[in-house]
């Protein structure tokens, strides 16, 4: 079956149908090259047994130690063999099988030394980029790209390096990158076969026989194995729920294109997805749809990480397939179940590696996967009747990166549904997407499109259940453990039941504090059977709290305070003010009268004042803070900004106020986790507006318009716990 | 010991049917070279890579056989 659909930037189309015929849109000529390729592998591999058998006749003990009863004929014997596996215009430099005689074809490959059969191989490789730059007009009229090829096949090596550096230099790495991608792997094991570095010989022999994964990078030699084993962890994970809008977009009916437009909403956030899906016969089945790499930290909490993605494709079991495994488990399905596996880029390494996977695939049924732009050539399904699917770009360089790419000239699964096609969008990573997978398919690739949607007849239909999971390399740490691991219980006030204490995921601080007028202080404290105010200079210390609260279990809220620190209302006036000030909540007997506060939600401003007696305003809030400043701002009508000075590290404080409310005083406390920076020298400047409002007003009478603090404490990542405020006499 | 003799005599045999090996190779390239003239396939630099195939092939025959006589008259010497 041959598809070619390009005239204008449409797809041409190269499939394997599942009877195993090669069937191609590229004419004789390609497949002749690829036929070519094919035997020459076959005449390089024989050739290498032969010099693995002159090399055994060389090395063998039992022939090495009759040498003191013929040592003339056997001086003469060994000097023949040693000829046969040396000979520069025979077998070439071929030392071969067994240890000793690796280490030796590793030291002649140091010297540059070849053998017969990697010359052999050096043909086949060039036989097939021929094949591909017949699909490929572009490389052929490349004369930068033809260069660097050239100069590969014939083990040139400087001049290899010059047309490598021109092409990055002419196009930079994408677009060299993008150009090269259809011939990637054959040039990566033309130069690891000819160059001087004996580690990647392996790699590129197993590329150019197509016998198996590459086990090391082609280039350095570094072992594939070595880098995919730092990506460890049992996998795990946890349900999630998609926003309302994520799931309004996803697909209500089965099809190829529906779960890969599922795969594209959920996105590269370290999701999955599962639907249910009631077929046509009634029947209900699940079809598990997984993402490929997340963009970021090369190595994160995600088994979607770019290690993930490499041990995904290199080991037959990861961390990534290993957390699928358990978000299908927890999905609740019966034994046998019928499963149909969709995965793009390295999730579609990871479905293959839960197809190859025997007890997997004794607890379900996989009766399909379906991996798109993913490197699974060297995946093997447990269940011979599971069906799999393989769409490749030939420009999109992931798939290669097993070493077999569009120069291929393997059948190596005769039995698979293979579409590796190509269209007018060269640029790598864009043609990696699954944006444009999915546009291909739709637009470009309908007789492919129709094949798979056609085999996943049983999953097309109603969509009757779906789960998000978010996937991890481990077992996660229960949110906020340990210090937000605490009991909640209920509190009861007019907007409801708010379940208490109230836990901060993830917030930032900053307090800021200033010496004001006495007066003014003194009366804020007026009635409360708090103060005097603790004094600095003879000025009353006054404190604006200001914090964004992202993620708390009350939702994400900012909220300012302005308070005016006040000693143990107990033991007024004692010296012991100051130490106790850095004590922890549980032991402070200071704390902050909370003379005014601003809120950004609504939620929070109607609870408040049942759980913490302060009466917010609710106003837009402003929060910026950054390790050099800030900027807070409470509407228009109060502005903190300014640069923070020199920060000196410290653990952040915990914070207690007092407020009150219908005659009583309630103290309550937030408790902090994280880290802080003192600036003994802010630079930061209160603005004070004109506006008729109270805490505009306070502000002025303390005198505050304009001020710079004494001192600020800033955390920009921290966690809290806050509690109801507890009643206590103060009078 | 007549188990050396006989262990040196089967290397020889098994670089005598090598020698046969490289052969068929050397003709399956020769094949290859023509199917791919036939076809209008053949790059321009085939011509001379399968030549250099073909005499290698011919030099590593040639050796084997060379190599594989040796064994023999060792295999003879070496006998108890």
């Amino acid at each position: 079956m041959s598809e070619e659909i390009d005239s204008s930037g449409g797809a041409v189309c190269e499939e394997i149908d599942p009877a195993g015929a090669a069937v191609s849109g590229e004419g004789d000529a390609a497949a002749l090259l690829r036929e070519a390729a094919r035997e020459l592998v076959e005449i390089g591999v024989a050739i290498h047994d032969v010099a693995a058998h002159a090399t055994a006749a060389l090395t063998d003990r039992v022939a090495l130690g009759a040498l003191p009863r013929a040592p003339a004929a056997g001086y003469q014997a060994q000097r023949a063999l040693m000829r046969a596996v040396t000979n520069g215009d025979g077998l070439g430099y071929a030392p071969a099988g067994g240890r000793l005689a690796t280490l030796a074809a590793r030291v002649g490959a140091m010297t540059g030394a070849e053998s017969l059969a990697v010359r052999v191989l050096t043909t086949s490789l060039r036989l097939r980029i021929a094949a591909v730059v017949l699909d490929h007009p572009e490389l052929a009229g490349d004369a930068m790209l033809g260069r660097l090829i050239e100069a590969a096949a014939a083990d040139r090596d400087l001049e290899a390096i010059r047309a490598l550096r021109a092409l990055l230099r002419d196009r930079g790495a994408v677009r060299t990158l993008s150009g090269l991608a259809p011939i990637f792997g054959e040039v990566l094991a033309l130069r690891a076969l000819l160059d001087e570095n004996p580690l990647n010989d392996a790699a590129a022999w197993l590329i150019a026989t197509g016998k198996g994964y590459a086990t090391a990078d082609p280039i350095t030699g570094m072992s594939n194995r070595a880098v995919a084993v730092l990506d460890t962890g049992e996998g795990a994970a946890r349900r999630v729920d998609l926003s309302a809008a994520e799931a309004a977009r996803l697909n209500s009916h089965g099809s190829l294109l529906g779960f890969l437009r599922n795969i594209s909403e959920v996105g590269t956030t370290g999701r999955m997805l599962i639907q249910s899906v009631e077929g046509p016969d009634g029947v209900v089945r699940h079809v598990v749809q997984v993402p490929g790499m997340r963009a970021g930290r090369p190595d994160n909490a995600s088994p979607q990480d770019l290690l993930g993605a490499f041990s995904s494709a290199v080991l037959d079991s990861s961390p990534y397939s290993r957390a699928l495994a358990k978000a299908i488990d927890d999905y609740g399905l019966p034994q046998g179940a019928e499963l149909a596996l969709i995965g793009h880029s390295s999730g579609g390494a990871a479905i293959m590696n839960l197809v190859q996977d025997a007890k997997f695939c004794a607890r379900y049924t996989v009766t399909h996967a379906v991996a798109v732009g993913s490197p699974i050539d060297f995946k093997k399904p447990a269940d011979p009747r599971t069906w799999v699917a393989s769409v490749t770009n030939q420009h999109d360089i992931i798939p290669t990166l097993d070493g077999q790419g569009a120069g291929g000239c393997f059948d190596l699964h005769p039995d698979w549904y293979v579409v590796d096609y190509y269209d007018s969008t060269h640029l790598f990573p864009l043609c990696h997407g699954i944006e444009h997978y999915i546009a291909n398919i739709a637009d470009d690739l309908p007789g492919a499109r129709d094949v798979i949607d056609g085999r996943l007849g049983p999953y097309r239909g109603v969509v009757v259940r779906a789960q998000a999971y978010l996937l991890f390399d481990r077992v996660p740490y229960p949110e906020g453990f340990p210090f937000l691991t605490v009991p909640t219980y209920p509190a009861d006030t007019s907007q409801g039941a708010v379940e208490l204490p109230i836990r901060c995921q993830n917030g930032s601080s900053l307090t800021a504090y200033f010496a004001s007028d006495p007066g003014a202080a003194a009366g804020l404290l007026e009635g409360t059977g708090l103060g005097p105010a603790v004094q600095v200079g003879g000025r009353a210390l006054v404190a604006v709290h200001a914090a964004w609260n992202r993620r708390t279990s009350l939702g994400g809220y900012r909220e300012v305070h302005l308070g005016v620190v006040v000693p143990d209302p107990w033991r007024s006036g004692s010296l012991r003010v100051w130490p106790d000030l850095l004590r922890n909540a549980d032991r402070r007997r200071s704390g902050t009268f909370l003379a005014g506060s601003v809120v950004d939600s609504a939620a929070v401003c109607a609870v408040a004042p049942h759980l913490w007696g302060a009466e917010p305003y609710l106003a837009p809030l402003e929060f910026r803070l950054t390790a050099r400043g800030a900027r807070v701002a409470v509407g228009g009508l109060v502005t903190l900004c300014g640069l923070l000075g020199p920060g000196l590290p410290a653990s952040d404080r915990d914070l207690v106020g007092y407020a009150g409310r219908a005659g009583n005083t309630l103290r309550s406390c937030v408790r902090t986790r994280g880290s802080c920076r003192v600036h003994p020298l802010p630079r930061v400047r209160l603005t004070v507006g004109q506006a008729d409002h109270p805490l505009v007003r306070q502000l002025h009478e303390l005198g505050l318009d304009g001020a710079r603090p004494l001192l600020c404490l800033s955390a920009i990542a921290r966690q809290t716990l806050r509690g109801a405020g507890v009643p206590v006499l103060t009078t | 010991m007549p188990a050396v003799p006989e262990g040196i005599a089967g290397h020889a045999g098994v670089l005598e049917s090598d020698a046969r090996a490289l052969a068929e190779c050397a003709e399956r390239l020769r094949e290859i070279e023509v199917r791919l003239e036939a076809g209008g396939a053949a790059p321009p630099w085939l011509y001379e890579a399968v030549n250099a195939h073909l005499a290698a092939c011919a030099e590593a025959a040639a050796d084997l056989v060379a190599a594989s006589a040796r064994l023999r008259t060792y295999a003879e010497r070496a006998r108890p």
